[in-house]
């Protein structure tokens, strides 16, 4: 079997009192695309942000790889927070799409897909400006090189966030509800590039309502309510005869 | 034009306060001569010169003062949104000691206890200068903090996903945003800063208040020298605040 690119352990988290993670497991392996459903409130944002450290959880252990994700071993096996500089460090390892698009307004689109490598991983300007026309390229964004994101629709702005997350060279894409706030008719443009990623055999973590691009495009679908893993199983299983009631309900619900 | 009104208005409410020679006497008795006033503005013309020593002694004030409170300032908003408490609880104390009393009394008190406190010998300019710098350390510092804190978080996220520290969000991301919307508030800060230098003449700068009332002194026009000082206010401060509500506007447009 192949070693699993992410592992989740346990993973639990608390905002204050409220209990939001209860204990995660999760094994994603390389190439696999991951639909991530359930109810509103259920944690799967909480539980996508915990893989890239934007949320610290609280208890278990993320892997990326062989490295732990926030934390660092010590020798009496107790967790301690890694330094910042380590956080950031495997955060470019991971990209993430963020349901409000979050484009840094004061930068062109060109500008915003070169930043970070740029900035972050000290690469030579005209390398990046060609890799991010090549992103763009592909993205369908030729024409919006030095567009600002105010002047772009939501599916644009969206198809500029994905690539500037791929321009990190990343390993792993997570994706939280990158459709959510998008008009009906832009979804299927940004779904489709999320599609066209899968060619190139990228790792993909996608939480979304959008239940036949899980049927159609994930290998498994996980399905999480109130802080737990209901159930994770191949799409067919998960659609057409779900293990669990609450699946089921949830899935009668959205699928009306 | 409301706020050179303002600004008059003001200026009016410190010479209240800070003239001493201005008596109650001598009101009650300049009605008679009230009505048939005759103007000689030629007056100040023939000491042109003391205006502009006193606008640039205020002019010198003014620039040390920012300089001090935006570097201070700027420590302090940072401090003040830190997670650690010693840093947060000084920067905190600090800014609202400062914002809840007067600046007179800022000033007439670091004038007297400062050089006891520190041993430190200084100047009149020299106090008021720093009096005035730290009054506007506390204001900026506010300035920063609420024009960090009114970027939307997803900005923060944004760039942490992409591996930034947060010493590469704050300068790349944040801070870049968050500047355009402190220009307006620091501009109305630094043009009441300009304002707040009158406050120097209670111990005895000599910025233009003072110079206008030992002016005063010489050559009896209360009316023609105020008025002068009024203008000369005006002048240095109206462009600023002219310059500032443009920019506003050119800023709105493009959002
Ligand atoms: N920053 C936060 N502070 C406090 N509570 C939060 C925060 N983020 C999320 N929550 C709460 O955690 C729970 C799970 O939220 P979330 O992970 O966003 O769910 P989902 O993405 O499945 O809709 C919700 O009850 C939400 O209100
Ligand atoms: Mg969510």
């Amino acid at each position: 079997m192949t070693p699993a690119m992410i592992k989740a352990r346990n993973v639990q988290k608390y905002f204050g009192q409220l209990h939001v993670l209860k204990g995660i497991d999760l094994d994603i392996v390389k190439g696999e695309v991951l639909a991530i459903i359930g109810p509103s409130g259920s944690g799967k944002s909480t539980f996508l942000r915990c893989m890239n450290f934007l949320e610290e959880y609280d208890h278990g252990e993320i892997w990326l790889g062989d490295e732990l994700v926030g934390y660092r071993k010590s020798a009496n096996g107790k967790l301690a927070k890694d330094g910042a500089a380590r956080i950031a460090a495997i955060r470019t390892r991971m990209g993430m799409v963020f349901q409000s698009f979050n484009l840094f307004p004061h930068m062109s689109v060109l500008e915003n897909v070169i930043e970070g490598p740029t900035i972050v991983q000290r690469r030579k300007r005209e390398e990046a400006i060609e890799q991010a026309k090549a992103l763009l390229d592909r993205v369908g964004l030729s024409a919006k090189i030095d567009a600002y994101p105010e002047t772009l629709s939501g599916g644009q702005q969206q198809r500029a966030a994905i690539a500037r997350a791929l321009a990190m060279n990343p390993e792993v894409m997570l994706f939280d509800e990158p459709t959510s706030a998008l008009d009906p008719e832009l979804v299927g443009e940004v779904l489709d590039v999320i599609k066209s990623l899968t060619a190139d055999g990228m790792t993909m973590v996608v939480v979304t309502h959008e239940m036949s691009f899980a049927r159609d495009v994930a290998d498994r679908v996980m399905m999480m309510d109130d802080g737990i893993r209901v159930e994770i199983d191949a799409p067919e299983k998960i659609f057409t005869n779900p293990s669990h009631a609450r699946t089921a309900e949830f899935l009668q619900r959205v699928l009306r | 034009m409301l706020e050179v009104a303002w600004t008059l208005r003001c200026l009016m409410l410190h010479t209240a306060f800070c003239v001493p020679y201005l008596g109650r006497g001598d009101i009650e008795k300049a009605p008679p001569q009230f009505m048939d006033y005759t103007w000689h503005f030629q007056i100040v013309w023939e000491y042109r010169a003391v205006f502009v020593r006193g606008a640039i002694m205020t002019a010198q004030i003014t620039f040390w003062a920012t300089l001090i409170g935006l570097t201070l300032g700027l420590a302090l908003g940072l401090m003040r949104r830190s997670q650690i408490v010693l840093l947060r609880a000084p920067a905190a104390t600090f800014i609202e000691l400062f914002r809840s009393t007067p600046v007179l009394v800022q000033l007439v008190w670091i004038y007297y206890s400062l050089p006891i406190l520190t041993g430190l010998q200084m100047s009149n300019t020299v106090s008021v200068t720093i009096g005035l710098g730290l009054h506007a350390a506390a204001y900026f510092g506010e300035i920063f903090r609420a024009g960090v804190n009114s970027i939307a978080k997803g900005q923060w996220d944004a760039a942490r996903a992409i591996g930034m520290t947060y010493t590469q969000a704050m300068r790349r991301i944040i801070l870049p945003q968050a500047v355009r919307r402190m220009i307006p508030p620091f501009i109305n800060e630094f043009a009441s800063l300009i304002k707040l230098t009158t406050l120097g003449s209670a111990v005895a700068v000599n910025e233009l208040l003072h110079e206008s009332n030992n002016l005063i002194n010489n050559t009896y026009r209360p009316l023609e020298i105020y008025t002068a000082l009024a203008v000369a206010f005006a002048v240095l401060i109206y462009p600023i605040i002219y310059a500032s509500q443009r920019l506003e506007r050119r800023w709105q447009l493009r959002q």
